[in-house]
């Protein structure tokens, strides 16, 4: 092959390359939004011109809104919390403008009232998805009897953790939220909650979890920490984990009953506890591991993603103690 | 590959000469770094920035304290390609603007389309791969990414290296236009034939 047909072939290669990893960008970033406003404006105008056309002169009426919403808005009804245009309050807003007018609507005043909602509305979402998660961040479930406390329970800030024992920055987080808390002298408390992601570290994470809560629930408060500490010094993460071993090996080392660990282990009597913490780690902004949401005194909540330098949450610890 | 290096190191040097040049692409380079350090944690910044009450330097601080987190968040591999792409991406968009001024606009423009593609696909690889973080990954999550970067064996970490060698092939092509001198030469088959050095459409200049 020629010099100068190598290199166009070269250059061809690497173009194609750079449109599809562009392509990959542009279409990931279209689905991680809503429809936005021109789209559906330009939804309702086509009905609405439908309707014209069709000799109607008195213009949709609320149960048609609702049902060209329903038909044209499918990612409103199946979408994750916090994603998408949220239907129902779509229909609420729509409702409003309806019961603020009286009797039958023309089709123009109609239009006119339906686009403005549509507008509000978007603009109230965009704001929404732009603040998201640390909005998301307040959904976390407040501290509760059945939660593992590390430090002061009555420590003014709390660092609540969602966490994936096969993740590996999940392990190098942990001692440096043990270290905050061991210097922060009673003013932040540490909660550990479980976000396996199954997709990644399938099966392994889930049984560690259950495991840990095993230890927590024949133990105690005391057992959960001491499981979980020395769990992170043992795993090596990425689902490399051999759990036949460690799991009963920690469980001697910290002195659990071996049957009564492993038939919890195998009962199942944790997967709820378990999947409720998955979800509110969800419904509080999480997309991975570690996720953490710093809670002050007052319910003021700073969301952190990832294994962030102890200065960082030391920063934004000292932060949340002054919230009133 | 010895003509490789040769001709970005006269690039360089070139380009390098004038104190703009390394000062757009110092700018452009950290920009890009402080992006991909930042960017898991852009809502947390936005938060605390607009708390009022708070000294600027305690807000300044803690942005600077999250830099950091090219330590603590990200592995030895995708801390190496993060800061090759910011790098990468500073000399691409100085070598580019080089080129512009040099009005040599197609080549400039080619190799923008290659640098460009470079940085969409190494913005893919931020994040914590291992744990689901990614660029990719928020935005899909309604459609699964996470099982999906499973599947790839360096679970989305390809994305960043493909972002780093596409910025390579960018940095390295442009380096191949800027060494060779601004002249027009005759086309290969020509000079074979010992023909008359005409420019024409098919001669390169």
């Amino acid at each position: 092959m020629k010099p100068e047909t190598q290199n166009k072939l070269t250059i061809a290669i690497v173009i194609a390359a750079a449109i599809v990893a562009a392509a990959a960008l542009f279409i990931s970033m279209r689905m991680s939004y809503p429809p936005d406003e021109a789209r559906v404006v330009q939804i309702i105008e086509q009905r609405l011109a439908k309707e014209v056309s069709s000799g109607s002169t008195d213009g949709l009426n609320e149960a048609q809104v609702i049902q060209l919403i329903e038909e044209r808005l499918p990612v409103a009804k199946s979408g994750p919390a916090g994603k998408g245009v949220n239907e129902a309050r779509v229909i609420k807003l729509i409702e409003e403008r309806l019961a603020a007018g009286t009797g039958t609507l023309s089709e123009k005043e109609f239009s006119m009232r339906v686009e403005r909602g549509i507008v509000a509305f978007i603009e109230k979402q965009r704001r929404a998805e732009q603040e998201r998660p640390n909005q998301l961040a307040r959904n976390v479930p407040p501290v509760g009897k059945s939660d593992h406390i590390y430090g002061s329970p009555n420590a003014p800030v709390t660092l609540i953790e969602y966490s994936d024992f096969e993740c590996p920055f999940c392990k190098r987080f942990h001692g440096t939220v043990k270290n905050l808390v061991d210097e922060s002298r009673g003013q932040v408390k540490w909660v550990y909650r479980h976000f396996p992601i199954e997709q990644l570290h399938p099966v392994k994470a889930r049984k560690e979890a259950v495991a840990s809560e095993c230890a927590g629930e024949l133990g105690g408060n005391d057992a959960f920490w001491k499981f979980a500490d020395r769990f992170f010094e043992l795993t090596p993460s990425n689902n490399q984990t051999d759990i036949d071993t460690v799991l009963p090996q920690i469980a001697r080392e910290i002195g659990l009953d071996k049957k009564l660990f492993a038939s919890c282990l195998v009962s199942g009597r944790h997967d709820k506890r378990i999947d409720e913490d998955i979800r509110d780690a969800q419904t509080s902004g999480a997309n991975g591991t570690p996720w953490s949401v710093i809670v002050s005194k007052g319910g003021k909540t700073y969301a952190l993603s990832g294994a962030q330098p102890q200065a960082a949450i030391k920063q934004l610890t000292e932060l949340a103690l002054q919230e009133k | 590959m010895r003509s490789y290096l040769g001709d970005l190191r006269t690039a360089l040097i070139h380009v390098f000469a004038h104190a703009g040049y390394i000062a757009l692409a110092s700018a452009l380079a950290l920009a890009a770094f402080l992006f991909a350090v930042w960017f898991p944690n852009f809502a947390l910044m936005g938060d605390v920035f607009s708390t009022p009450g708070v000294a600027l330097t305690a807000k300044l601080q803690i942005a600077l304290s999250l830099l950091g987190g090219i330590v603590t968040n990200f592995n030895l591999l995708s801390a190496g390609y993060t800061v090759a792409i910011a790098v990468l991406f500073g000399i691409n968009a100085a070598m580019i603007a080089y080129l512009l001024k040099q009005r040599r606009a197609m080549a400039a423009g080619q190799n923008f389309a290659i640098g460009s593609g470079g940085m969409a696909s190494g913005a893919l690889g931020i994040g914590c791969a291992a744990c689901g973080s990614l660029v990719v990954s928020t935005a899909l999550s309604s459609f699964g990414a996470a099982g999906a970067l499973a599947l790839l064996p360096l679970q989305g970490e390809e994305f960043g290296i493909l972002g780093a060698v596409l910025l390579l092939v960018s940095v390295s092509l442009m380096s191949k236009k800027i060494a060779a001198p601004i002249s027009c030469e005759p086309s290969p088959a020509r000079a074979k034939q010992h023909e008359p050095a005409i420019a024409s459409r098919r001669d390169r200049c």
